[in-house]
């Protein structure tokens, strides 16, 4: 984050900025925590120097207001968190299409090594029964941010990652498991700090799984982009 | 002026806003009647200290109302309080109005010099109808510099770019001083409640 970027939060809250200049800083504001909490503050400053402006409106604007909004249909909540990280670029476009496993952000390939078998590194706790499994497909997928090992059994119905050789993360920060359907991403849980991975159901045909970098505790959506996705019909 | 061992309440608690907001999100009409009430003077006051026209300023506290209606059940809390995000939209909303229809305007009025400025619109108008007094007394303790930085941007609906052409300061400084000055005003906020 360049400080001059950073300086820009007051000018934000403020709607100071151009259009153009408000989004990118908004985009920033994606990938830096610290911002969005400084931006929230700020926006309630500026909020509260608006309130003392305070002026009843004519009292004949209250009905026009609730008629208006009588015969308005409300947005449903967002679950397409896909909106939030404002690209698409990381959607699995070549998926099914191409035998690559993974999709990296960016439109950056990584390369990927496929096994049959978990690899030299021993795959042990929650993760090892579906390593292990009859039926057990496996690969090791490199990431931006270290690898990670993906197992898949029909036969358990379960979809194993292993994130031990993902960096590890500063404590505000854990690594979130999302199922993207159809543009929607939905939360399949935050891998545990010091944990070794995480085991969820085998996502339906079409879904493919991503991991982002979230604040600790999770999002409800992703903040950020994926530093890996991956079809497990490829695994 | 309570007898000893009475407490003064308000007559009734004032609503809460993010309350509110949740029950909206679920299309409870009643609820968004509530919501209008408790917040449509702050965002009408700020609509029209905004784009100045009254009319103008209804229209945009009508547009804030239905995009709350809209989109509540996508405020997130974790963004902050319900209250904020309704000014915030409201304040959008002023400064869109401002910067669509006045772009002439505004041209010309980069004309025109700091203390011609000053003269339109004084400080201590501003000053004047800040009766909310810690918002006022907060006020006090900007800078100069910092207050004419968030009053034009705030209230004028200018950018920072055309604040430091009307101040005749360099960009980094302005920037600089409507986040100092914000904090600054945030940090006096929070010591008052």
């Amino acid at each position: 984050m360049s400080s001059d970027r950073h300086t820009l939060s007051g000018a934000y809250a403020v709607d100071a900025l151009s259009a153009e200049e408000a989004e990118e800083f908004e985009r920033h504001l994606e990938h830096c925590p610290a911002c969005r909490d400084e931006v929230r503050e700020l926006q309630q400053a500026a909020a509260q120097l608006g309130a003392s402006e305070a002026a009843a409106p004519p009292p004949a604007l209250r009905a026009r207001v609730l008629a208006a909004a009588d015969r308005l249909p409300q947005l449903p909540p967002r679950v397409t968190p896909l909106a939030v990280v404002r690209t698409r670029r990381w959607l699995p476009r070549a998926l099914g299409a191409v035998a690559a496993v993974v999709v990296l952000v960016a439109g950056v390939a990584f390369g990927i090594h496929r096994t049959q078998q978990p690899d030299d590194h021993a795959v042990s706790g929650r993760n090892s029964r579906v390593f292990h499994a009859g039926d057990a497909e496996t690969a090791t997928l490199r990431t931006p941010r270290g690898t990670v090992s993906v197992a898949t059994s029909r036969d358990l119905g379960q979809m194993a990652v292993d994130t031990r050789r993902l960096r590890t993360l500063p404590g505000h920060r854990v690594y979130q498991l999302w199922t993207v359907h159809a543009g929607t991403a939905t939360s399949a849980g935050i891998v545990p700090p010091r944990a070794d991975g995480k085991v969820m159901a085998l996502p339906t045909a079409g879904t493919t799984v991503a991991i982002t970098v979230e604040p600790a505790g999770g999002s409800v959506a992703p903040t950020g982009r994926p530093i890996v996705q991956v079809d497990p019909d490829t695994v | 002026v309570a007898e000893p061992g009475l407490r003064l309440v308000p007559a009734h608690e004032p609503p809460d806003v993010d309350h509110l907001v949740g029950r909206v999100a679920v299309g409870d009409a009643h609820a968004f009647e509530l919501l209008y009430d408790e917040l449509s003077s702050a965002v009408f006051g700020l609509a029209r200290r905004v784009v100045r026209d009254p009319a103008r300023a209804e229209d945009v506290t009508q547009e804030v109302f239905l995009e709350v209606w809209r989109k509540a059940a996508r405020f997130d809390r974790a963004l902050g309080r319900a209250r904020t995000w309704v000014m915030t939209i409201a304040h959008r909303r002023a400064v869109d109005a401002v910067r669509r229809s006045e772009s002439q305007r505004r041209q010309e009025e980069h004309q025109v010099t700091v203390s011609e400025v000053g003269r339109d619109e004084p400080v201590d108008t501003v000053l004047e109808a800040e009766e909310r007094g810690a918002v006022r007394q907060c006020l006090d303790t900007l800078t100069e510099l910092q207050l004419e930085s968030v009053r034009l941007a705030y209230f004028n609906g200018y950018t920072y770019t055309e604040v430091a052409a009307l101040l005749e300061k360099p960009l980094p400084t302005i920037k600089t001083r409507m986040r100092d000055g914000l904090i600054r005003l945030r940090d006096c906020l929070e010591g008052d409640r």
